[in-house]
This record gives C-alpha cells, structure tokens and sequence, in this order.
C-alpha cells in the first residue's frame, strides 16, 4: 500500500531520509531538525544539548502520566539530563556508555541518537504522543481492570531508634480511608450531574447513536469563544495525526539510515556487547531518590539471576529435548485430520470461546477511556458497546477477590504478630477488631 | 456539597437555630472587608454548604429539627421563620408528645427503636435532595434524655446506612454544678457510644461559655440563649467558607471532610476542643483593633497552657525541650500543666489575613512524639471577614485539653455506680450493669490514650 500522492520512487530517493525525519518530527508537535540528527551520527557536539532536552521534552509528559501530584519540571540542563538518565534506566535501557555521558551535555550526541532510536520502538512515542495530546470530545470513564497494583512505597518518617510508632500508621491508613470517603463523594456528585446533562440534553446530538450531549460539548454551548482554541486543538492533532501517517510510511528510511548510523560508529564501542537488563515498569513510578542507591546492588543481582535462570533453561531444555525425543519414538503416528474434522474442531473451539466470553459478563476491556453514553432501560445499544451494568459487575467480582487476598494477608500479618507477642513475656495479645 | 445538621433534643434545637441564624447573619454582613467579587463568592460557597434554594428568594436551612416533645420545635421553627432571613424546611422536623425525662436508656432504647423507621426516612428525604452529601452535624447535649439517648442511637444508624459520609456530633458538657442528677451516667454512655460510631466529637463546654459571657462579653445575666450565640459564633467561625488550599480564588468544596482528615484520622483521639480569639460584645468590638501578631501570641498560648479564654493565660508555661525523648513527656504522675496537641487546625478570618504567620503552631515541640507537625497542623484562611470581626482567629484542637473534664465525668458517675444509684431507673429500659461497665472501659482506654501522649 502506498502513500496516496506519493510514488514509491520518492519514498526512497536522495530527499527521503529529511522527509521522514520531519514527519516525525511535526508527530512529535515540531522537536527534533533533521540537521541534528545528520550531526549526531558524526557525533558532532553541536547536536547535543538540543538532542537531551529532545528527549526530556518527550519522556517528562509521558512520566507524568496520570501522576496525582505532576511536579515541577527541573529546569537546569543538569536535572533534565539526570531525569532523563533515570527514567532510561528504570527502562532499562542497558547502553552503560550512554549513562557515562557528562552531565553538563558537552558530548555525546552519537548516544542520545541511539538512545532516542530506542526510544521511538520500546516506548512507542509517536502514539504515546498521539494520545497524549488528544482533544477528547465525550464524557469518558477510565476503565481498567488491571491487577497489577503497582506496590507505592510509603516514606515513613523514623524515629530516632529507626522504628515507626504504630499510632503513626493508624494515622495514615485513617487518613486515607477519610480521604477515600472525599474521593467517593465527589465522584458521586460528578456522577449525579453527569446524569441530569445526559437527561436534560437528550435528542440533542446529531449523532443519533449517541442521542444526548456530553460536559465538554455542553461548555462549548456555554463559552462559544472557546470553541476557537478547540478548533486550534483539532487541527493541530489533525496535523499530527497526518504527519504520523507519514512517518509511517517512511519509517523504514530512518531505520535504514540507523544502520548506517551503527556501523558509522564514530566513538569505536562495540554495539552490541551484551544483553540488555530489563527492569520490571513499577520502577517507573518511584522516585529517583529512593532508587539510585539500590539500582546497582538490583542490576548485579537481575544480571547473577538472569545468568542462573539460563543455565537452568539450557539443562531443561535439553532434558526435554531427550525425553520428548525418547516418547515420539515409541508413539505411533498420528493419523491424518480430514479437513471436515478441522472444520468441526474449529467451530468447537470457537463456540466454546464465545461461551467463556459471555460467562465473562464483557469482552476483555484494555486499560484505557472509554465513552459514557446515557441509555434508558431497553434501549438498543451497539455491538461494541459494553454496558455499565455489566462492567460494574465485573469489578464488584475484582473487589470481592482483592477483598479476600486483602483479609488472607491481614490474618497472615496478625498470625505472624500473635506468634512474635507469644515472644514476649507478661504481654496479652488482644486482636485488633 | 451538602451537610446536614441534625438537631436532637431542647438543647441542639436551641444552640442549631442560633447558628443557622449567626451564619445567615454574616452572609448579610455587608462589613466584609472584602470586594464585592469576594464576597459573592463566599456566600454562594456557604449557601451551597447549608441552605437550599427556594423559589421564593428565603434560603432553608438543610436541618432536621428532632425532639420528643413537641414546644421547642415549634418555638425554633416560628423564630427562623420570623427572622424573615431564613427559614426551616417544611417538612424536616419530627416530634413526639413524650420526652426522655433526663433519662438516657430511655431516649436509647425506647424512643430510638420506636421512631427509627420515620427519623430515618426524613434523613433519606433530605438527602435525596442533594447531588451530593459530604457529612452530618448532629447538634445534642450530652447530659439529658434525648439529645444524647436518642443522639447516640441515631448516630449508630447513620453510620451504618451511610458508611461514606462523615459524621460530626456537636456536644453540649454539662455544667459542673448541673442540675441534672444523673448527667454524669448519661455523658458517660452517650460519649461511650459516640467514640464507637462518630468520627469527631467536637465539644463545647456550658462553663467554659459561660465564663466568655461573662468575663469577655460583659453580660451581666446570662441567659441560655447568651451561652447558645458564643457556641453559634464558634461554630460559624470554623465551618463558614475558607479558601481551598490549592487555589486561593476558590472556597474549600468539603470542609467537613478536610477537617476530619486533619485532625481526627485516629480512631483513639476524636475529642475536640474549640478556642476563639477574640471574643467581646459587639459594643466593644467598633472601638478595638487588633494585630495578628498579638492574637497569635494569645491563642498559642491558649493552646499549650490549656487555658479556656484570652483573660487569664498563663504565661509560665512553656513547651518541653523537644530535644527530650518522648519518655519524658508520659510520666505518669505529670501534672496537667503543658497541653500536648495531637493535631491542630487554624482558622483564620479578616485583613491582612496572608501576612498572619503561623510559625508558632509548627514547633514539634506542641505536638505528640509520633507525629510531625507536618502531618499534625493544618491552617485555613479567608480574607472575608466574619461576624463584624475585623480579624478573627479560631483553633480547633485535638489534645489534652478535654482530658480533665473527661476524667472528672469518669470519677463522678464511677462513685455513684459503685454505689448502684439510679442504676435500676437505666437497667428498667435495657440498659444492663455490663452496658455501663462497657462504656467505663472505652472511655477510660481513652483517657489513657490522651494521657499517653
């Protein structure tokens, strides 16, 4: 498939590489020059400070992704160049010469290309940026039924023996059943209202699938003068979306030019010395400064395991080698499946799918908004469409089994506090209520 | 962001109508020291918080008026309609023809299981009014029959049919002297049965008031409804409108909720007490100004000499060393002298009211071992001044400050228990021995919390 307009000759020609380098640049809302990137392959120092706060500019908006509290940029070069080391580390990205480079940013620019290329692929930028700068028009509901909690790590403050008073703890955990209860309230009250928007605007909406209007559309209504920068919005997502279009078409030029790029090589490292270490993602969400001195002593220790899970691998893999070798000589062959019992076998394992579907209550629903839209009892929706009902039963049976983990760890914790109380003499352990 | 105040008994329908009046006052007020702009803010901002909006211009107050005789109500409901500012919803009262006779187990056991089905649904009629309800004031006193029987019965209802809302129980100390034979019987179960199922007790203390009326107002006969504005005017200054911490052209969505979650998040320490500064007739008021420095200088040392008005302070005492370890602050013959805080909120209303420094209340020295003062002090403000005061400084406490009185109650009704008197006039209505050696318990344990600090 080609671009419409475009002739193949012109996806490859002399003036492709700048082409598809400024589309992605205007995906990325007009950072990077293809001139920079021409200079990082030479590894010029010119390119350097544009390519680390290239790649702070990218990496802080998607690091602050649905952060409760977004902090404040750094604004010194020094504290980009640091953020931006960590969060490739946390990444784990495993180039240790890219994590050698000065952070005053006077050289180095062969390594922020490759870094930024590795980038581009692992985190996929251009859609995390697509998304990111999205203009949404709906009212839309966060739907995830991911079970990955991620584990936040409380700073407790320590006394002087280095140990927590427990008084301190129930403060904390009342604290955030109080602010739970505020939490809930005010979505309560977000729910209320949205409901008298939907009722009150019904027949509205040109859209006739959707039938009623939504807060975004209702404040347009509101303050028409807004509906300027909302159109400036659009265009602009509109352009990008148009230049992402593009980049994708000509993204093999860049990855082409990148290996030309890797055996340029202007400052003599081996490429490809060792593996990469990957860190699990929940490191993401830690602060530098409880890390930093643990990244090492984890590195050594993922690296030691790694090697260890290899070697165990290898003896497994061939132990099964031998026997899987040893029973298909004794088994007889198995006979030929006729095309019908194929068939038959097909449509079995789909019905049975379908089954398990819709004893699931919803089609597994990914981790992202979706769409509120208001329907009366009865109402025909669309395929498509999950229903609200059916989405909050799903979760009610999520909460029932975090409930029962929640109450399996707790009677673990006061099993554990009944035994070291035993420890103690003259002490009656009472059990908490 | 609705709160529903719940008057219970003679007293919490006397001391509600003079707070829904105070702040329906202040919203009038037009000596505001504030623009304009502000103020219409800050009015719509309380208005959203306590009144509801009728056709005909009269706000009515979001209240349930309950008593189990039927004279107070209509008292109440005639003056607020009077006043011509406000007024009562019509259907949010209930009353009966018989009161408790001073008689907690009978407010307790017989009228709450009686009339809990109608109460319960005139609370659920209220609130389905709303599009969101934060929370419950219960306004009661805790020495009779009713306000406090029936005032812990339906506190115990409310937590269970709204498990997410707050609740905050108002509650009226008796006098000392009072005239109430067994009011230490019945503070001793109502607070019992509160510490289980409210999230705060906020308490206002009849001698304490009435010293303010007399020492600080100038009035020379004090009557209950003298003691009812000083409570009404305390409670206005902490509950009207105060600029959200995020952003100080916004007034603070859930005050009730912001409270709690800085002052009672443990569920050992709910007892708060409430100091104003400064207090005077209204006579007086035209001819004084007043410094930040200096009311600041006065309500700190309010705080931490445990003293219940500006007149009077001790001066001597001082924070311990905060070098010394917390061993040294739980001696157990220590005398009640220095007021240690579990966690404090500041309020403050007027002029200039951004160049009030607060440093004095942040000394880890006021606070418990176990918490910092980060944690433990939390600071409200507004430029919109309140009631006529130019400026105007309240502290809501957590800490020691009701450990005496609450002790003195123990010990009283602990001496007429050991000698089994009235406790057949409680037995009669359900209320069992075990019952009371229950509420003994909980409230010692809490004593021996306060004292640990």
């Amino acid at each position: 498939m080609g671009l419409p307009g475009l002739r193949p000759r012109e996806r490859s020609g002399p003036g492709a590489l700048p082409r598809a380098i400024s589309a992605l640049s205007r995906a990325l809302r007009g950072r990077p020059r293809p001139e920079t990137f021409r200079k990082a392959k030479f590894d010029l120092p010119e390119a350097v400070a544009e390519l680390w706060s290239l790649l702070f500019s990218l990496l802080w908006p998607v690091h602050q992704e649905g952060a409760v509290a977004p902090g404040d940029p750094p604004e010194a070069l020094e504290g980009q160049i640091r953020f931006v080391k960590w969060v490739l580390h946390c990444y784990g990205y495993g180039r240790r010469h890219f994590y050698q480079l000065p952070e005053v940013g006077s050289h180095g620019s062969y390594e922020l290309l490759l870094a930024f290329s590795w980038l581009l692929v692992y985190l996929s930028l251009p859609e995390r940026f697509l998304y990111l700068n999205c203009v949404y028009q709906g009212d839309d509901a966060w739907i995830c039924s991911c079970k990955d909690l991620a584990s936040y790590p409380v700073p407790l403050a320590l006394s002087c023996k280095g140990r927590v008073d427990i008084r301190y703890v129930q403060w904390l955990l009342g604290k955030l059943r109080f602010q739970w209860r505020s939490l809930y309230a005010s979505q309560q009250e977000q729910c209320t209202l949205l409901n008298k928007i939907h009722l009150y605007t019904r027949g509205c909406h040109p859209d006739p699938s959707i039938g009623h209007l939504s807060v975004p559309e209702i404040e347009l209504l509101r303050f028409p003068e807004s509906s300027k920068q909302m159109l400036q919005q659009l265009e602009s997502e509109n352009s990008c979306l148009e230049a992402f279009l593009e980049w994708k078409h000509m993204e093999l030029v860049y990855w082409q030019w990148m290996d030309t790029v890797l055996d340029a090589n202007p400052i003599g490292i081996p490429n490809a010395d060792k593996q990469d270490v990957f860190l699990p993602e929940i490191l993401q969400y830690c602060s530098p400064k409880y890390l930093t001195g643990e990244m090492d002593r984890v590195q050594k220790n993922l690296e030691a395991l790694r090697q260890r899970l290899q070697e165990t691998v290898n003896q497994q893999r061939a132990a099964w080698h031998t026997k899987v070798s040893r029973c298909s000589q004794r088994l007889p062959r198995l006979p030929e499946l006729s095309t019908a019992m194929m068939k038959e076998i097909q449509k079995t394992v789909e019905c049975e799918l379908a089954a398990l579907e819709q004893g699931c209550g919803v089609k597994s629903w990914s981790h992202r908004l979706q769409r509120l839209v208001f329907r009366e009892a009865g109402e025909p929706s669309h395929s498509g469409t999950h229903q609200m009902t059916k989405v909050i039963q799903v979760l009610r049976r999520e909460e029932a089994s975090l409930e029962k983990t929640f109450r399996r760890l707790q009677e673990e914790c006061q099993q554990e506090l009944a035994i070291l109380a035993r420890g103690l003499e003259g002490v009656i352990w009472i059990l908490p209520p | 962001m609705s709160i529903v105040t719940v008057q219970l008994g003679q007293c919490g329908n006397q001391i509600g109508y003079e707070v829904f009046d105070t702040i329906c006052r202040d919203l009038h007020n037009t000596q505001g020291f504030c623009c304009k702009r502000e103020n219409e803010v800050y009015q719509a901002s309380c208005k959203e918080h306590f009144f509801n909006e009728e056709k005909s211009g009269v706000p009515i107050a979001r209240a349930l008026l309950i008593d189990m005789e039927p004279k107070v109500i209509s008292q109440t409901l005639l003056k607020a309609a009077h006043s011509g500012r406000w007024k009562y919803g019509q259907h949010s009262h209930f009353c009966q023809k018989q009161g408790s006779g001073n008689n907690w187990a009978y407010g307790y056991s017989v009228h709450g299981p009686k009339h809990e089905e109608s109460i319960m649904n005139l609370i659920q009629k209220e609130v389905e009014k709303y599009d969101s309800l934060r929370g419950f004031s219960t306004i009661m006193s805790m020495a009779g029959g009713t306000g406090s029987g029936l005032g812990a019965f339906l506190t115990q209802n409310l937590r269970d049919a709204y498990p997410n809302s707050f609740i905050i129980n108002q509650i009226i100390w008796p006098y000392g002297t009072g005239e109430v034979i067994v009011q230490n019987y019945n503070s001793v179960l109502t607070l019992s049965h509160l510490y289980r199922s409210s999230d705060a007790l906020l308490v206002h203390e009849n001698d304490v008031v009435h010293k303010i009326c007399a020492k600080l107002m100038n009035i020379k006969q004090i009557s209950f409804r003298d003691v009812n504005q000083v409570i009404a005017h305390q409670l206005g200054s902490v509950f009207q409108p105060t600029y959200s911490p995020e952003d100080s052209c916004q007034y603070r969505r859930n005050p009730l909720g912001d409270l709690m979650a800085s002052l009672v998040p443990h569920p050992e320490f709910k007892m708060l007490g409430l100091r104003n500064i400064p207090q005077m007739s209204e006579n007086s008021l035209a001819y004084t100004t007043f410094a930040w420095t200096g009311l600041l200088k006065h309500l700190r040392q309010m705080l931490i000499s445990n003293a219940k008005m500006e007149e009077g302070i001790d001066w001597q005492i001082r924070p311990p060393l905060s070098g010394l370890p917390a061993l040294e602050k739980v001696l157990p013959n220590k005398e009640f002298h220095f007021n240690t805080s579990i966690a404090n909120l500041v309020i403050l209303r007027g002029k200039d009211v951004h160049s009030a420094d607060l440093g004095g209340f942040k000394d880890p020295a006021l606070y418990t071992s176990w918490l910092q003062p980060s944690d433990a002090f939390s600071e409200w403000r507004t430029h919109r001044a309140f009631n006529k005061y130019e400026k105007l400084a309240a502290l809501v406490s957590n800490s020691q400050f009701l450990l005496k009185p609450l002790d003195t109650i123990i010990g009283k009704a602990w001496n007429m228990f050991a000698s089994k008197a009235y406790v057949h006039q409680y037995t009669k209505f359900g209320i069992e021995e075990e019952d009371f050696l229950d509420s003994f318990t909980v409230l010692e344990q809490v004593v021996a919390s306060y004292c640990n600090l």
